[in-house]
């Protein structure tokens, strides 16, 4: 029989915020045209989180974090805390993303699991229907 | 036998939560869906198929109204019902209370039912009101229920929070702030009972009105004054608003920095993200400070104030006959609403209870003093007499996976719920039937388990054979495994001047797979000299082997011509490798301080072999040959020897062919070459590898030996187990065959040794007078005769420790003097 264990984290809202603001830079980059030099930095940024924050830590990984943007938002969707904008609340999809989903990886038996930490504060709109 | 309730719960107009009195403390328990959320949303919203109770409802609230429930509470006792449009239904507030409670039933984790339970009730509701309450709780499965007001509870907890046994006879406020109501009570203790004697609310007064203000009449306002907008106001509140998702944006925003300002007396909230009508794009920080914002509220405070002196006057009371105002719901964290209360009332606010839990934990402490009245039923959790039979994939590289299932059995009455572990996905509670099919969304790249839990029509869930569903997703799916090592050539600085691998990708690799690895530069490379250079060179085969007997896959060459400044020393090479699923090998290096970045891409299939390079590695190749038969013929190994030698006739020609390559030769003679080249290093290091192994394993041997004796005369524990640990492991590394291999456990035994020395009095002096004759050849002469003066004084007391780092610090004079002068081949090396 699969089983799995339940975990309880806790991550200091220190390493959250942190995530927050280098997810903001990377929104405010990607509507800048620049030379990919400061995207490296946001790489780099990246890697170090998603590999090396909590290395060492027995068995943790670190934390990841995802931008929603575009995708289909509907009631079972708990991994965002949504408001709805526009008339409809039918076919909604996410058009803005004032936080995104944050995920703390571990591995368990070898497995990668994920946990989300940080839901997305997000904005959902009917999606425009082009006759 | 514990025969007490216990269990308190706060059925809140906005909020609801659920607490338990344990052995003196009181738990709150959390949203199992919502990561350490303790409240409950008194949401209830209804699909065609499914209710969902919570925050998923509240998020629905305001743009389906129609199917979507709130504040029902102000409805308890009337006859009005709702009508549900997804359903075609009505439903009573009674019955939607009783879904909230039904829910809150599944915060509860410790395996228990419930049967009894404390429900909370505002002071204003009367008989009728109260007993709709009751009703909510049996139809959620409650056999007992006991009701209790608001504004007790609160005091109750804060009583039990000061561990006051006795309140005494007093009378004080209750001011109970949330977020969306407003209610305050006058509590006074009578012949040693509390009892509510006055009371007043106001139904729509909150901290969500907040939030509105903020954006209505600070944020709009300032960006009607830097961009030109005709009528923003509707563009941004009405639903069919231009900016409405833009609204709902400065909401979130506005709530951040309104809660910020309890702590700091200012918040910054940007604006930003869209155009006004001269096609200008808003991008502005306003700053609103906290007395702005106690402006911004005091009409809606000052009229609750004016609640309270009615309350007052039609007591007869004056403030000094008032305790204090106990401070209850989130909104009481604002500084501002403790503040005013007491400037105008002149009554003390009491802060100490945690204004969001007060009435649960409240409810709680009073569920501890009250008797159950049903016998404690010990029966164990209803058996089903359903079977579930379950089917879907358990890995898959979709971003969503079909979960079908078939029920046999009787499930009249029944729900389902499916969750994800890591509270990412909920599919609401759904009617039961014979059949399940669910799409379950998967988060990429890791394990995804699923639970599905089935219910009975009260919310207690049903022990069935169903197992937890778990579906791997993305990462560890088989596609092709990497046949071979990928390795990058790098400077071997344990042999300076040789070249060694560093493994980048490890053979059976899942693909598609990526690397970053930044080293130092070991050289300067100038601009304009095109004789500096780095090598980004990359080969596919076994990591233990030297590099020219691997095959090469596809050389980066920055030059001196190449780069746009000057490269320091010591300044950084960011190299990322990244190999597809069609094992296209995509190579990129970046360097520092040049802000430049040189990339290509290779594929193992085509073969691209720079010119240089290879001449350089067959010039060095026909050195090393020569080498090793002079190195075989001295220690009479005489086979080895021969075996060389033919090789030699067949270096020349590829010596002198190479030779005559030129860099845009266009036949391939090139790959010719490199092939050739490759197929003698690789007889060489068939040939020599014995030599090389022998060499290594009499190293290690000798290495051990004194190490061993070392160890003996002063040795620790710790070492001795290290030593001990290696030692073990022999026949392991040595049945390798693998001369890298065995360096690396000679080293670790060289670290042994190291550090034993570095203690021992003996050798720290024996050091200590070597560096003395050494004096003259160091750097600064005065920093060496203020060490050696202190080291003779070390000597002679016999401070070892100190002696160890004044010794480093002579070394560290001389080190310049003492390096010898070698090339670094690739530019940075391990």
């Amino acid at each position: 029989m699969q089983e799995f264990r339940k975990i309880t984290v806790k991550v200091p809202q220190q390493c959250l915020d942190l995530v927050n603001q280098v997810f903001e830079i990377e929104k405010k980059i990607s509507q800048i045209n620049e030379e990919h030099s400061i995207h490296r930095n946001i790489n780099k940024l990246r890697d170090l989180i998603e590999n090396e924050l909590f290395k060492g830590t027995g068995g943790t990984i670190g934390l990841s974090y995802h931008n929603p943007i575009g995708e289909n938002y509907s009631d079972t969707r708990t991994d965002c805390e949504a408001s709805i904008a526009g008339t409809s609340s039918d076919n909604l999809e996410i058009v803005e993303v004032i936080k995104p989903i944050i995920f703390y990886t571990y591995l368990e038996d070898e497995k990668m699991m994920k946990a989300i930490v940080q839901k997305a504060i997000v904005v959902a709109k009917s999606k425009e229907v082009t006759l | 036998m514990d025969n007490t309730i216990n269990f308190g719960i706060d059925l809140g107009t906005t909020n609801s939560a659920i607490a338990k009195f344990v052995k003196g403390e009181v738990v709150i328990f959390t949203n199992p869906q919502d990561y350490g959320r303790s409240t409950l949303p008194s949401v209830v919203g209804y699909r065609k198929d499914k209710i969902l109770v919570g925050p998923q409802a509240k998020t629905f609230l305001e743009k389906d109204p129609k199917s979507v429930v709130g504040v029902f509470k102000r409805k308890m006792g009337t006859s009005e019902s709702f009508k549900i449009k997804a359903i075609n239904e009505s439903r009573t507030p009674i019955e939607l209370s009783a879904q909230v409670l039904k829910e809150l039933k599944t915060f509860v984790n410790t395996g228990e039912t419930l049967e009894s339970v404390v429900i909370t009730i505002p002071a204003s509701f009367d008989m009728i009101q109260s007993n709709a309450t009751k009703e909510a709780g049996h139809q959620a499965g409650f056999k007992q229920v006991v009701l209790l007001q608001e504004p007790i509870a609160a005091s109750l907890a804060y009583a039990n929070m000061k561990k006051i046994k006795d309140l005494g006879d007093g009378q004080w406020l209750v001011y109970d702030l949330g977020g969306g109501t407003f209610d305050v009570a006058l509590i006074k203790i009578k012949d040693g009972e509390m009892k509510v004697m006055d009371h007043e609310g106001d139904n729509f007064l909150g901290g969500t009105d907040f939030d509105n203000m903020i954006v209505e009449k600070l944020l709009i306002p300032k960006i009607k004054e830097q961009y030109s907008f005709e009528n923003l106001e509707e563009e941004m509140k009405s639903a069919s608003g231009k900016h409405n998702a833009k609204y709902y944006v400065l909401l979130r925003r506005a709530e951040e920095a309104k809660i910020l300002l309890s702590a700091k007396t200012s918040a910054e909230i940007v604006i930003d993200g869209f155009d006004d009508e001269d096609s200008n794009e808003v991008d502005m920080e306003v700053t609103i400070t906290r007395s702005e914002f106690n402006e911004l509220i005091r009409p809606s405070i000052d009229e609750t104030i004016e609640m309270i002196k009615n309350i007052l006057t039609r007591n007869s009371l004056k403030a000094v006959d008032l305790l204090f105002t106990l401070m209850v719901g989130g909104s009481t964290y604002i500084p501002y609403v403790r503040q005013r209360t007491e400037e105008v009332l002149q009554i003390p606010a009491n802060c100490e209870i945690d204004p969001t839990t007060a009435v649960a934990v409240g409810a709680a402490y009073y569920a501890a003093t009250k008797q159950k009245e049903i016998t404690k039923d010990d029966k164990p959790k209803k058996q089903s007499t359903i079977s579930i039979r379950a089917s879907y994939n358990k890995a898959s590289k979709e971003k969503e996976e079909l979960f079908a299932a078939r029920i046999t059995g009787n499930t009249e009455g029944m729900f389902y719920k499916i969750v994800r572990q890591d509270g990412g996905y909920d599919s609401g509670l759904k009617k039961l039937t014979e059949r399940i099919n669910e799409d379950l969304p998967l988060v990429e790249n890791a394990y995804n388990f699923f639970t599905l839990t089935i219910y009975d029509s009260q919310n207690n869930v049903i022990e069935t054979d169903v197992e937890p569903i778990g579906i791997n997703s993305g990462f560890g799916i088989s596609g092709q495994p990497l046949p071979e090592d990928i390795c990058l050539e790098v400077d071997d600085y344990d042999h300076p001047g040789q070249t060694r691998l560093a493994l980048v990708f490890q053979r059976n690799s899942v693909l598609p797979t990526k690397k970053h690895m930044t080293f130092p530069i070991n050289k300067p490379i100038l601009k304009g000299n095109e004789q500096d250079r780095i090598w980004i060179n990359v080969y596919e085969g076994p990591q233990a082997s030297l590099p020219e007997a691997n095959q090469s896959i596809g050389v980066i060459e920055i030059t001196g011509k190449q780069v746009s400044r000057d490269i320091a020393k010591g300044s950084d090479i960011e190299i990322t490798i990244t190999m597809s699923e069609s094992r296209d090998l995509k190579v990129s290096a970046y360097l520092n301080m040049a802000n430049q970045e040189f990339k290509d891409v290779f594929n193992p299939k085509e073969r691209e072999t720079n010119v240089n390079l290879l001449k350089e590695q067959v010039s060095d190749l026909s050195e090393k040959l020569d080498e090793e038969i002079d190195h075989a013929t001295e220690k009479e190994d005489y086979e080895t020897a021969g075996t060389l030698n033919k090789l030699k006739k067949e270096m020349r020609t590829v010596e002198e062919e190479t030779e005559g390559l030129t860099t845009d030769d266009v036949t391939d003679k090139r790959y010719q070459l490199e092939d050739k080249k490759r197929k003698i290093a690789q007889a060489i290091d068939v040939a020599t590898k014995h030599k090389r192994l022998q060499k290594v394993k009499e190293h290690y041997n000798d290495t051990k030996v004194e190490c061993k004796k070392l160890l003996d005369e002063t040795g620790n524990d710790h070492e001795r187990k290290t030593f001990n640990d290696i030692v073990s492991q022999e026949e392991a590394f040595f049945s390798t065959n693998s001369p890298l291999k065995i360096q690396e456990k000679s080293d670790e035994l060289h670290s042994i040794i190291h550090q034993i020395n570095w203690r021992t009095p003996d050798f720290l002096t024996r050091v200590f007078n070597w560096l003395k004759v050494e004096h003259p050849k160091m750097n600064d002469q005065t920093q060496a005769k203020s060490l050696i003066d202190a080291g003779k004084f070390a000597v002679e007391s016999q401070n070892w420790d100190r002696l160890k780092e004044i010794n480093y610090g002579l070394l560290d004079l001389l080190r310049k003097e003492d390096r010898p002068k070698f090339e670094h081949k690739i530019g940075f090396g391990i």
